[in-house]
């Protein structure tokens, strides 16, 4: 069991490419951390330097009290789950786990027993006489966990490892993946594209960004606080809406212009971020959850200010609750952070973004209870929940929190 | 990743019984490939049967020969293996046959094992490691292949010569000499089909195997090697069969008739004017032939998969 620790890391590639920036992190010992962001952001590149399967350029890593910039992976202590899981098809699954072990040179009987303990572990015992290729995908993921659970190494560093997996399975080695880390306490490095997972796996979440870390925190914290646009629009599905805003002063309290509307923005708000007062008479980016959108007919007590009038565009009803796209007028926030961000987006709906830019009219979806009976073009109101409104500068991404 | 797919596929198609599965071709679709079939197998066994009827049969010269033999005798088999030619015809370096046959087995299966062994590490460094002169020598490689090997036989001739008055055994006229002329000249056709190859086995098993401690020979060995084991059976059987045929070389390099590989000292037989010993010819040929076949149901697992390389499960 061990911590490890990024310091000022950076990766340059042979072919000039740098893939990762200064990048400094801290993980416990024990931890389940997940690297996220968007593909091609330098994720894999960050977790192979981990691994010693990737020179480091610049900085430190270390686990434990070692830096292993100069170690192989073998002296790491470490062992690695790949996207494609990597099982050696010549050899059966038994002898794929015991592989680490028989190379350690490990008891005959001690390599026995471990390779007993791990296939129990993950439900394996049966096929252990099996070659790889006579598994099922969540087989083989399960088999490539057990060569790294086998050697109860210093380091667990998972690559996507279920991104070869249909959805169900996905969601069920999830929270296998998880138990089983729990169960083992063994610090942990997980990778993913994927936010859902990230904020479902992670006890921290590391978000990068084209190799640089955006904001590591906690899910809960990630997702009520992000640090910047690229993280807002990137966690949490569907994303947060976002809309320019202009702030102004009113009755000595602080109003948020969208289109033609107004936001007031409660005084609590506005006092824990004192820097908004600076924006006072500027436009900035606003965000409001879709959780935070309420269908006005069914709420009783509206505060009547506190809403938003749109047409309603489309609307998915999902058993449990209901969204519902709203336009209303306003200009979308389309920087690059936030195209980046929205990875859901495709290139169509890109391109409809940026017509609507022009047009000043913006799409909130609402997260509205089942209950909800809005239709397309129906125009209705949305009750928000300001105490949660986010804000943003509109010129460096960043969100508006304390003092400048 | 479409390796998975693949094999993924393969499974169901596996069990018995499944009713999804592939249904067998019907014959009424396929018939014209059988005719093709067997007139490949006909045209193929036809010189086959020639020489089995010439080697059972008594007789001499091959004019009077037929297809099927009136009367079958082994003499012919036993001229070749008797020394002292005391009741036949035939010359004297008959009596060599049996070393012919051990000559040409020691120099075929050490060309085929080196070769196999020293392409399969050049091949694995050029597969796997970025090093400065790598592409000039993969360039390099191929240049060199351009070239027959026969252009060189005289230089090949002079090095032999020249070396051989330093390391004895490689001098003219040695077996050693000559595996070590062979394994040159096939050298760099096969580490290009060997890279080839080892470059559709995934890196990330090498990687895998180094984060689960191997050491870089670890991982060639008992990763890479074995997964690779359908291309070495094939480079090795062709090698084998290479050097069964080879004749010039072989022809230059050795001169004392007990030192003969087989195709130089078989011509023995057939090249006087006067004394064509078609018999035992047939009878040496088919003897020769025997090796090869049996590698041949040996290694045909592998070379099915091996010539069909790129379908290593990953
Ligand atoms: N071996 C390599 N050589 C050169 N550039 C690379 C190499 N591997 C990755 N890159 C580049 O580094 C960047 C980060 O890649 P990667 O770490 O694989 O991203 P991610 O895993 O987040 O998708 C990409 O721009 C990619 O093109
Ligand atoms: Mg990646």
């Amino acid at each position: 069991m061990a911590d490890v620790r990024f310091e000022d890391v950076d990766k340059v590639y042979d072919n000039g490419v740098q893939a990762v920036f200064d990048l400094s992190l801290n993980i416990q010992d024990g931890e389940f951390l997940v690297l996220v962001g968007p593909s091609g952001c330098g994720k894999t590149t960050a977790l192979r330097m981990v691994a010693g399967l990737e020179e480091i350029s610049d900085g430190t890593i270390s686990i434990g009290a070692r830096v292993v910039n100069d170690l192989t992976p073998k002296e790491r202590d470490i062992a690695m789950v790949f996207q494609n899981y990597a099982l050696y098809p010549h050899l059966s699954v038994g002898d794929n786990i015991a592989f680490g072990l028989r190379l350690r040179k490990t008891p005959k009987k001690t390599v026995e027993e471990r390779v007993q303990w791990a296939a129990r572990l993950l439900g394996l015992t049966q096929y252990l006489d099996r070659r790889p290729k006579e598994l099922s995908g969540g087989q083989r993921q399960r088999v490539a966990m057990g060569r790294a659970i086998v050697r109860q190494p210093q380091v667990f560093l998972m690559d996507e490892p279920l991104s070869n997996l249909d959805a169900k399975l996905r969601v069920q080695m999830r929270a296998e993946i998880g138990r089983i880390q729990r169960e083992l306490g063994t610090t942990t490095i997980y990778v993913t594209h994927d936010q859902t997972e990230a904020m479902t796996m992670g006890d921290h979440v590391a978000v990068m960004r084209k190799g640089e870390l955006q904001q590591m925190d906690t899910p809960q914290k990630l997702y009520s606080d992000p640090k910047n646009l690229f993280v807002a629009s990137f966690i949490g599905s569907p994303s947060m809406n976002l809309v320019e805003a202009q702030i102004v002063r009113q009755n000595g309290g602080l109003v948020a212009r969208i289109g033609d509307q107004e936001l007031p923005v409660p005084g609590e708000l506005s006092s824990a971020r004192p820097a908004l007062t600076g924006y006072v008479g500027r436009k900035v980016a606003l965000g409001v959850r879709p959780e935070q959108l309420e269908d006005a007919s069914l709420v009783r007590d509206g505060a009547n200010g506190n809403r938003l009038r749109g047409r309603v565009v489309l609307t998915e009803a999902l058993g449990s609750e209901l969204l519902a796209h709203v336009e209303l007028s306003g200009k979308p926030v389309v920087t690059d952070d936030v195209l980046e961000g929205a990875v859901e987006l495709e290139d169509a709906m890109v391109d409809d973004l940026a017509q609507k830019a022009d047009e000043e009219r913006t799409t909130f979806i609402g997260r509205f209870v089942a209950a909800s009976d809005v239709r397309p073009d129906h125009v209705i109101d949305m009750v928000v929940d300001t105490e949660k409104l986010q804000f943003f500068d509109l010129e460096t991404g960043n969100a508006i929190r304390a003092g400048e | 990743m479409t390796a998975i797919d693949q094999t993924a596929a393969a499974i169901p198609a596996a069990r018995p019984a499944t009713k999804t599965g592939p249904r067998r071709p019907k014959l009424r679709d396929t018939w014209w490939r059988h005719v093709v079939a067997w007139i490949a197998i006909v045209v193929a066994l036809f010189p086959v049967a020639y020489i089995a009827s010439a080697a059972f049969t008594g007789n001499p010269s091959l004019a009077g020969s037929s297809l099927i033999p009136r009367h079958l005798t082994l003499d012919n088999f036993k001229k070749l293996f008797s020394p002292g030619n005391s009741t036949t015809d035939i010359t004297s370096n008959a009596s060599n046959y049996p070393h012919w046959i051990l000559n040409t087995l020691i120099v075929a299966t050490s060309t085929a094992f080196f070769t196999v062994m020293l392409g399969a590490l050049a091949a694995y460094a050029f597969s796997r490691f970025r090093f400065r002169g790598r592409r000039m020598g993969m360039l390099g490689l191929l240049l060199v292949q351009m070239f027959p090997q026969m252009l060189a036989v005289v230089a090949i001739y002079l090095i032999v010569v020249h070396t051989g008055t330093v390391f004895h055994v490689l001098a003219l006229n040695t077996l050693t000499g000559l595996i070590i002329v062979y394994l040159g000249g096939v050298m760099s056709v096969n580490v290009w089909f060997m890279k080839g190859f080892f470059d559709t086995i995934p890196a990330e098993l090498d990687e895998s195997a180094r984060v689960d401690g191997a050491s870089p020979a670890q991982v060639f060995w008992g990763v890479v090697l074995p997964l690779a084991a359908p291309v070495l059976a094939v480079i090795g059987l062709f090698s084998f069969v290479g050097v069964l045929n080879e004749f010039i070389i072989a022809s230059v390099l050795l001169q004392s008739d007990k030192k003969l590989t087989l195709p130089v000292g078989m011509r023995g037989f057939i090249d006087q004017q006067f004394s064509q010993h078609w018999g035992p010819f047939a009878a040496g040929v088919l003897i020769a032939a025997v090796p090869v076949v049996i590698l041949f149901m040996f290694l045909q697992r592998f070379i099915v998969e091996g010539l069909t390389a790129g379908s290593v499960k990953g």
